[in-house]
């Protein structure tokens, strides 16, 4: 029996006790369950096809279509700050990256690119600010919550940045990064601006409050027109790839959505709404704070903070403290320090894991005000 | 020869070295040495930024994505 053997031994042994000792007869066990199950229904109805899938074929086509090179070298030791930071400050939405390559994305740029500050940008947003959360948070939570989201990641990320470089004077050794010449894709421009906005505009049109008869219409429109320039305009090479990316980012998010949305809808009759009420009911210092550290060890896999947060909030949480947890929880988790930590030292990591809990809750508070 | 995959150990980099290692069966090559380097530090001295990387004979060849195995007989035999 090797390693994997006896794991898949110990889930199989822990599912069958559990399913051994399930307490059926117990009404409270019975209402979590439903409780999971009607989230689970309510994700596949109102946020997966709408919303997810079109979300994932824009990741996929800029996955394709936005030349990485030309990002890494903005983020390459010549270039000037304003840039590197602006840069890397969004560039998680168009890296689409997940935490297995962030990490030597994060010591490249630091180390032989430009330097601490952009690094410390870059891990912060890059979670934060992926295409597929971007919009299941608004779908999901609403357009405020989503905007508010996008916006304070962007400015945190820089502002957290800047300060990492401020205290730690460092700088990146010589020696230039490898970047790898990319083919150039044959599509006229014009082509491929329509595409992405006959995408883009599916998730805004079904965002709107007009009649569903419009709305649908609309909606199948933009999607023929997608699929009629990816058929016809594209390279058939091109096509494929971007089918591939995009398979890749629903076989890696849809499942553990999946599953997050469902223990999110289980814990939710057990989550006591006087406390939830009591701690984080209304927008109090102590209120962000305790989310914002909260969030900073919690670890979310991606895109699950969303259904967690929606159950917290039907339990009373109120905006200030749902944005502080959004920008906290992503970013950061307790596995992530250690890597972190690793990369970075001791010393070093500790001022970002507090500089990301203080400006995760002013951010909290100042959102709670105007709300 | 020596090859080496720059990788943490993630899926993709594990698929890598497999693909790699498949290539030099199928090309029948003799005298080659596969090397994994998971330390981040050596991988960033390649001027490595994304993970999984190939690298033959310390020339970096592809970084931050899986080429095809015929791409890769292609770089083993160059």
């Amino acid at each position: 029996m090797n390693k994997k053997d006896i794991q898949t031994l110990i889930l199989l042994l822990g599912l069958f006790l559990f399913f051994y000792f399930m307490p059926l007869n117990s009404k409270i066990f019975v209402d979590a369950i439903f409780s999971g199950l009607k989230m689970l229904n309510d994700y596949a109805r109102q946020h997966v096809l709408t919303c997810l899938v079109p979300a994932f074929f824009i990741a996929g086509a800029i996955a394709v279509f936005v030349k990485k090179d030309f990002i890494l070298r903005y983020l390459g030791g010549q270039a000037k700050k304003y840039i590197a930071y602006g840069l890397a400050s969004v560039s998680g939405a168009i890296l689409a990256v997940c935490s297995c390559t962030i990490l030597p994305l994060f010591a490249g740029i630091r180390k032989r690119g430009a330097g601490l500050g952009p690094a410390i940008t870059f891990l912060f947003s890059g979670p934060a600010i992926n295409i597929a959360a971007m919009f299941l948070t608004i779908s999901v939570l609403g357009i405020r919550i989503g905007l508010a989201r996008i916006i304070s990641s962007i400015l945190l990320s820089i502002l957290i940045g800047l300060t990492m470089a401020f205290i730690f004077k460092e700088k990146p050794e010589e020696g230039g990064i490898f970047v790898e010449e990319y083919k150039e894709i044959k599509i006229g421009k014009k082509f491929l601006i329509l595409f992405f906005i006959a995408m883009v505009g599916i998730l805004v049109v079904n965002g709107l409050q007009i009649n569903k008869m419009i709305k649908f219409g609309l909606m199948i429109f933009l999607v023929l027109v997608t699929a009629a320039i990816a058929i016809f305009k594209f390279h058939q090479e091109t096509t494929k790839e971007w089918l591939k990316e995009t398979w890749n980012f629903v076989k890696t998010l849809l499942p553990v959505l999946f599953l997050g949305v469902f223990v999110a809808g289980f814990i939710m009759p057990f989550l006591p709404q006087s406390i939830i009420e009591k701690i984080v009911g209304s927008n109090s210092i102590f209120g962000n704070l305790i989310v914002a550290i909260f969030g900073v060890f919690m670890y979310f896999s991606t895109l699950t903070e969303i259904p967690i947060l929606q159950a917290l909030i039907a339990k009373g949480m109120s905006s200030g403290p749902v944005l502080a947890l959004l920008l906290a929880g992503p970013s950061l988790s307790l596995p992530s320090m250690l890597v972190i930590r690793k990369i970075l030292g001791t010393r070093k990591t500790l001022v970002y894991i507090s500089l990301v809990i203080i400006y995760a809750t002013l951010a909290g508070l100042i959102f709670g005000l105007f709300v | 020869m020596i090859i080496k995959i720059l990788g943490s150990g993630c899926p993709s980099c594990l698929l890598l070295e497999e693909m790699v290692k498949q290539a030099i069966e199928e090309l029948d090559l003799k005298d080659v040495q596969i090397e994994h380097v998971y330390d981040i530090d050596k991988i960033i001295s390649y001027g490595v930024m994304a993970t999984p990387a190939l690298v033959i004979d310390e020339k970096v060849k592809s970084a931050g994505r899986i080429p095809s195995i015929v791409e890769i007989k292609k770089l083993l035999t160059q």
